[in-house]
Order: structure tokens, then sequence, then C-alpha cells
């Protein structure tokens, strides 16, 4: 069982994700940094091909303990990318005497090859970790520095449940511009009253209104701007149960819906159904239905699912630290962060 | 204007609060009791209403005159603080001295706020109401640094910040909450009445169904107690009496649409009879008129619904229902006796979760019931072969009016293509249109949204003393027809559309 002693750090991870220690994503994604970070600067890899192994056995650790913990796994995906990226300069840089003719009749496996050992790869790795860390920790500013671009005076704007990216964007915005929020309370988990009590705090006008009343009140609001927990591959949404219906409802009443999200929320994976295995989870019940209903809990089905699919039709724009896209657009943002080859580990 | 000021200084009562200058005013000229008590009333009376007729005094409060809403309420409004006079004048010496110096911050206050008004241009009598709360931040700054004044009126500026302009005329401020007041106002309405209004406005009574029957039940009540004075007509005095009773009603909670239409029946019955007759025999007629009304219209209403419900249940049904609907409990239950074998899926939501106690009532009886909330829809439609709705309205346009929720349940109900049945019966179609759930709606309690089931505290818990946080609770919003399959009456199962011709042929057949 040496492999399981290698993996105790990614199952260090992977214990805090499940109780909840870790509980933000961009918290989740900083650790996950850190943990290759060590990995890289530690461990005894001597190629390239190696280290991609180490990451990739850490990638399916947390595939079969968490299906539904995508934020991690994007981080090792793009550091993924990242070795491969290092590796090739790396490489090119030693081989710079070869001629356009070798080039040409190269064959394929020879440059996918990572099997060389490169001196210089682990510094050239680590430099590079750090400067997609500054990215991670400031994504989430630069988000919120596109705020005023896309709120304008006295709008009414919607959120559903809590989220700091969203949370961050609209008290930048509030910073010039006078505007509403109306905030869903998100039961079973009221997440939306502490992120109401928060923009209240900041001298936003947040009004606060039951999961019930989204569809009376989407009327009269002009953007719908809301977080994820996943981005999938085909510009869809995971995002918290009820985003559904809201988006169902913009789309009913025309109004925008824009979804915040980093980029390491954006994941390769293709899910089409809420229904699907390995896409929703279910909470406890007791949340919805209090155990002290007493015997009639014996005779009856209670749900608290966590997702939502929200299919890329309802979503109007993506917005990450680059800026603005559009659903149709995901695929190539994708093949930006990840490498073909790490789509399916 | 003042309101929030004074609001905002309530607590920091007591001697200390005052400035040197006006401790020592205080002393130079100190009064009888009395003259304070009338300078009091002189403050109050801008306080309360801007367009106060100077004539009116507190011996005018004690008899009651009904003659227009708004007389009424400022009455009440002027009669507390009589009592709250005489109460602080009985206390203790301090206390009178104290008032003496709240007379003058106020003054001075008013001036301020007049001064205010006038900087900004803002029209007189819509002043206080429509402020912005921003605007009555900047004024509270000011004043409070140097005076300190006791108010009596709290509830009325509490709400004031707290109110969503989108929906600002649902806000009933004046609406009757407590008891001791609804007693104490009115006396001359049938303690029947009185506890209606009790119930109705705690939510006692709720569903529009059940509203209707108990609001009938207690019109049969006033019918029989009812004695007209010798020289007036009964019917004549009933509707008097009637209207008075009404009034009371609708400041408790606005009515449903049931109920206008019971009550608009009972008055055109009542033009109707025969003047020649005895009392005695009146009364009989009209009690008899309203049990076959609610026999007829509500109760057979719901038999012959049912029965055309059942037959669209089909064996194997899993049926998904929204909150509790007196009507769907029906149907469910008698389908479910008549043999029938399906599933039932209960949505619920906050604040109300009416949906526990259908839960309930089917488990007792033995359906197999899944409960969800209303976020979990689109995680549950995918299971669901039937939608039933109840509805509190039927709207001329084709709207369905129903509890909050019902437009969303609806709405993902059409995207996942499984078919709307909405059951109602026809003495609920509505003359009314409408397009959006801001017009005419109701405004529910808002610290019903700051508790949650597992703790009493939340973030939301103390809302009311941030200017900026307001907690919104609807009560009702409208369907778009198209969401609609169809709706089931007891004439036929029809497309809401058909709600005008319903109407029209209703109205031939009972004139």
């Amino acid at each position: 069982m040496q492999d399981m002693e290698n993996l105790s750090d990614v199952s260090h991870l992977v214990n805090e994700i499940k109780h909840k220690k870790l509980y933000n994503s961009l918290d989740i994604a900083l650790k996950t940094e850190e943990l290759l970070e060590k990995l890289i600067s530690h461990d005894q890899w001597k190629s390239a091909r190696e280290l991609m192994k180490l990451v990739k056995s850490r990638i399916k650790f947390i595939r079969k303990d968490l299906p539904t913990e995508t934020t991690a796994t994007s981080i090792m995906r793009h550091i993924l990318k990242i070795i491969r990226e290092e590796y090739e300069s790396a490489a090119k840089k030693k081989g710079e005497g070869q001629s356009l003719h070798q080039l040409v009749t190269a064959n394929s496996s020879d440059i996918l090859d990572y099997s060389e050992n490169l001196g210089s790869l682990r510094s050239s790795i680590l430099d590079h970790l750090g400067e997609y860390k500054v990215e991670i920790e400031s994504s989430s500013d630069n988000i919120a520095a596109q705020a005023s671009e896309h709120i304008h005076t006295d709008e009414m704007i919607m959120t559903v449940g809590k989220s700091n990216t969203v949370e961050k964007f609209l008290k930048t915005a509030a910073k010039d511009r006078n505007f509403k929020v109306v905030v869903v309370e998100g039961a079973p988990f009221y997440y939306g009253h502490s992120m109401a009590a928060s923009l209240a705090k900041s001298n936003i006008q947040t009004i606060v209104i039951p999961d019930s009343a989204v569809f009376a009140m989407m009327s009269r609001v002009n953007k719908v701007i809301i977080s994820t927990h996943t981005v999938l591959a085909n510009g869809g949404l995971r995002a918290a149960s009820g985003i559904h219906s809201v988006a169902l409802a913009a789309k009913q009443f025309s109004v925008p819906v824009v979804v915040l999200s980093h980029m390491y929320k954006f994941t390769p994976l293709y899910v089409v159904s809420n229904n699907h295995e390995a896409f929703n989870i279910c909470a406890s019940p007791a949340d919805v239905i209090p155990p002290s209903a007493g015997k009639i809990l014996n005779d009856i089905d209670v749900y608290n699912p966590i997702f939502d699919y929200v299919p890329p039709e309802l979503v109007t724009l993506f917005i990450s630290h680059q800026g603005g896209n559009a659903p149709s657009y995901v695929y190539r943002l994708l093949s930006e962060l990840y490498h073909q080859d790490d789509y399916d580990v | 204007m003042e309101k929030p000021n004074n609001e905002n200084k309530k607590d920091k009562q007591g001697p200390d609060g005052l400035t040197k200058k006006e401790r020592r005013a205080l002393k130079v000229n100190a009064r009888p009791s009395q003259t304070n008590q009338a300078a009091g009333e002189h403050a109050q009376k801008p306080l309360t209403n801007t367009n106060a007729q100077p004539g009116d005094t507190i011996v005018q409060t004690q008899t009651p005159v009904v003659n227009s809403k708004s007389l009424t309420e400022k009455e009440l409004r002027r009669l507390e603080w009589a009592k709250k006079l005489e109460q602080e004048k009985k206390s203790n010496e301090g206390d009178k001295n104290l008032s003496k110096a709240e007379m003058k911050a106020k003054r001075r206050e008013k001036q301020e706020a007049q001064r205010q008004q006038k900087s900004e241009q803002v029209k007189t009598n819509v002043s206080a109401e429509k402020c912005e709360p921003v605007t009555i931040k900047e004024i509270i700054k000011k004043p409070s640094s140097n005076k300190k004044v006791i108010t009596p009126k709290k509830k009325h500026k509490v709400t004031e910040p707290h109110v969503v302009q989108l929906v600002q005329h649902l806000y009933n401020e004046d609406s009757l909450k407590q008891e001791d007041t609804l007693m104490i106002l009115h006396h001359d309405i049938h303690p029947a009445f009185v506890r209606l209004g009790v119930q109705y406005s705690s939510k006692v009574i709720l569903g529009s169904n059940a509203r209707c029957l108990a609001l009938l039940a207690a019109l049969k009540l006033l019918v029989n107690d009812l004695k007209s004075p010798q020289k007036q007509e009964f019917c004549r005095y009933l509707e008097n009496v009637l209207q008075v009773s009404t009034n009371y009603l609708n400041k408790c909670r606005p009515f449903a649409v049931s109920m206008t239409n019971a009550l608009r029946y009972f008055k055109l019955q009542l033009t109707q009879i025969d003047t020649n007759l005895k009392d005695i025999e009146k009364k009989a007629k009209l009690q008899d008129i309203i049990d076959t009304y609610i026999d007829d219209d509500i109760s057979k209403a719901g038999v012959a619904i049912s029965m055309k419900v059942r037959e669209k249940i089909s064996n194997g049904d899993v049926i998904l229902t929204y909150g509790c609907s007196s009507l769907i409990r029906k149907i469910l239950l008698e389908a479910h006796a008549d043999g029938k074998v399906f599933e039932v899926i209960i949505v619920d939501s906050r604040p109300l979760l009416e949906g526990k106690e259908l839960l309930r009532r089917l488990v007792v009886a033995g359906v197999k019931c899944t409960y969800v909330l209303i976020n979990s829809l689109s995680y549950i439609m995918n299971s669901v072969t039937k939608v039933l709705l109840g509805a509190h309205a039927l709207l001329t346009n084709g709207y369905v009016m129903s509890r909050i929720g019902t437009a969303q349940v609806a709405l993902v109900a059409r995207e996942y293509n499984k078919p709307v049945l909405v059951c109602c019966e026809t003495y609920k179609f509505s003359e009314r249109v409408q397009t959006d759930s801001f017009v005419y709606n109701e405004v529910g309690n808002p610290d019903a949204l700051s508790t949650t089931h597992r703790n009493d505290i939340t973030p939301l818990s103390n809302w009311k003393d941030s200017l900026n946080l307001t907690p919104l609770s609807l009560l009702y919003d409208v369907t778009p027809p198209d969401f609609v399959t169809a709706v089931v009456t007891e004439i036929a199962i029809l497309p809401c559309t058909s709600v005008p011709v319903v109407l029209r042929i209703n109205a031939s057949e009972t004139t």
C-alpha cells in the first residue's frame, strides 16, 4: 500500500472538504495549489512524466471520494498543463539546434514523451505555480473590478444565497452607483440571510424574499447576478438548488443572467441532466422537515438536493477575471485552461 | 418628517438627555400640568396628520364616527396619545417637567423639518410618507446631536424605512393588529365579526375557502342577532351594519376575492327581499340564502370538481401539489378513498409552510407522500406526471391568482412538459384583470422571514436596526395562462381564457 501512503496529503484535503472545514471554493483552490507546490518541491520525481503521474493519481483519488468536487481537480488539471508547458519550453531550449525538417518529420510520440530529465524543470514549474497562485488570489478582485461595467444606476439586481464573489462584486459596484439588491434567502440553508445582512451593512438597499417570491419579483428585476459551483463544458451550470427555477423565471421575463465564476470553476465535464448520478448530492432532510415532526417521518420521503443543473441557454454571460464570455465560448476557455489529454484523467 | 427623528431618540429619554439651555428653561417656567397636556395636544396634532382639522379635540374621539377611514384612524391615534398623556400625568412629577421639555424640542424640531422641506422642495402633504430613507437619515443626523425627545408613536416610525417602494401601496400601516385595539374601537360591531377579524389578522383562518365560509357563518349570526330600530326597515339597517362590519374586517386583512364575491351575492339578494315580510321571516329567508350559497357554490362545487379530477387521476400517477389548498386536499383524499393508487409530492415554501398540514392529513389517510421545499422543484419535477394546483381567484384575463410560489411551480412544470391543472370553484372567478403580482397583493409579516425552524436568531434578526435591510413577504402571485393546461371547475374543464364567459353566464343566471 505504498500508493496510499503517498496519497496521505490528498486524503487529508478530501477529509477537510468532506467535513466542511474547507467550504469556500477559493480556500479549496488555494489549499490544492499549496498541496501540489509541496509535492513538486519535495517529492522525488525525476521527469515530467513521473510528476504528471503523481498529480493524476491525486485527481483520481479525489474523483473517487468526492465526485462532485471539481475545484480541486480543476486546479490540478491546470497544473498538469503548466507542467506540460514548462517541459515543452525547456525541451525546446535544449534542442534549439533542431531544424525545421526534424520538427516536421519527428514522430509525434517523440514530442509528447515527457520522460526526459531536465534539471531546470522543477524551478521553472515552481515559478509558474507562484504566478498561478497570485492569479487565483486576485481573481475575485479582478472580477469585482468589472462591476461598474455591468451595473448601472438604480438597477434592481437579484441574487440567490451567498457567494463571496457576488458579494464583493456588488459592494464594489455600490461604491459609485446606487442600486437595489433582491436576495433570495435560499431555504433550507438560508445563506441569503447573511448575504443580505452583509450587503445592507455596506449601504446597499437590500430586500430579502423567500424562494417562492422569485417569479413575482422577477418582473421588476433588471439583472440576475449569481455565482455557481461548477461551469460545465457545454456552458451549463451546476449551481445551488433553486437556481434553475430562478433562471427559468429570468428567461420568462427576458432578464439577463450573469454568472460570476473563477477560472477554476470551469470543468471539462459534460452533464446534461439533473438526475445524473455523479451530478447531485442530497443533504440531510432535517433541514427541510425537523426530526421533531415525529412518527410521520416513517411514512414519507424527503429530499434536500444541493445542486441544480442549469442549461446553457438560460445563462447570458460568464464573467471571469479575464472578462465576459458567452456560454458558447466555454469550450475555448477550457482548451486554454487544460490540456486536451487531461480532460479525462 | 419629524417621525423618524423622534424614533431615533425614543430610548434616550430622561432628564440627562436635555441640553443645559433646556434645563434652565425648565426651571424658569414650571407650569401646572393642565397646560402641559394642552400643549401636548397641540404639538401632537401636526405630528399625527398634516391635514388634521383644528377643531378636532380628544372629546370627539370618544364617539365612534365611521364616516371615513382616515378619520377613524386619526382618532385612534389621538386616543392613544391622550391615554399616554394621562398615564404620564399620574406617574410622577419628574415626567411632567420632561414632557414640557419634550414640547419645546418637538417644536424646534418641527421648525427644522419645515426648513428642510422648503429646501428640498417637497410637497407638504406627501412629506413623511414618501420620503426616501436616504433623506431621512440626513435629517436624523442633524438634530440628534443636541436634542433628545421621547415619542409616543413607536410602531409607525420603525416600519417607515423598511418599505419596499415597489409595493408601498400594499403596506397598511394603520391596519389593526393588536387584539385589544380591535375590541376598544368597535363596540358597535357584532362579536362574531370582531372575533373573525382577529382570526383573519392572526392568520388562524387561512385559505380563501375557509375565510369565505367563516365570513358566511359570521354573517348568519349577525342576521340572527340583529334587531332593527323601530322606524328602519330591516334589510336597509342590515346593509348599514354590514358596511361597518366589513370595513372593519377589511382593516384586519384585505378581503379575499371569494369573500368579495360571496358578499356581493348576499347584498344583491338583500335588495331583492320582499319588504312586506316580517323581520323574522326576512331573517329566515336571508339565512336560507346563505345556506344555499354555501351548499351550492362551495360544497357541491367542490364535490363536482373532485369527481372531475378523479377521472383524470390514473393508477400509478405521481401528482405534485403546492402548499395546502383545501380543495386539492379534498380531491386527493377522495381519490385515495376511491381506490386510486397514486403518489403525491408536496412542494412547500416558507414562511407559511402550509404543506405540512396537507402532508399530515395525507399520511394519516395512507397516501404515499414526498415532501420537498420549492428549491428542489427542478430535481423532483422529472418524476411527476401531473401537477394539481389550488387558486385564490381566477382573473378575467385568464391569469390565476394564488398563493405565492404557484407561478414558479407552474413555470417549472411547463419547462418539463407536465400538465398543470388548476382547481377552482367558479365563485372565485373575478372580474379583476391583472398582469403582475404587485398591484393587488398583500404583504405578510416580515418577521416570519427572519427566523428559521432551526434557530430563532439569524443574521436577519435585527433587520429593524438597519435602514437598508427589508424582508419582503408577499402573499400572492399571478400565474400567466400559458403555464396552465386547464382549469377544473364545477361546470367543466376549461381553458383559462374562459373566465369571462363563465362570469357572463353566471351573471345572467343570478339576475
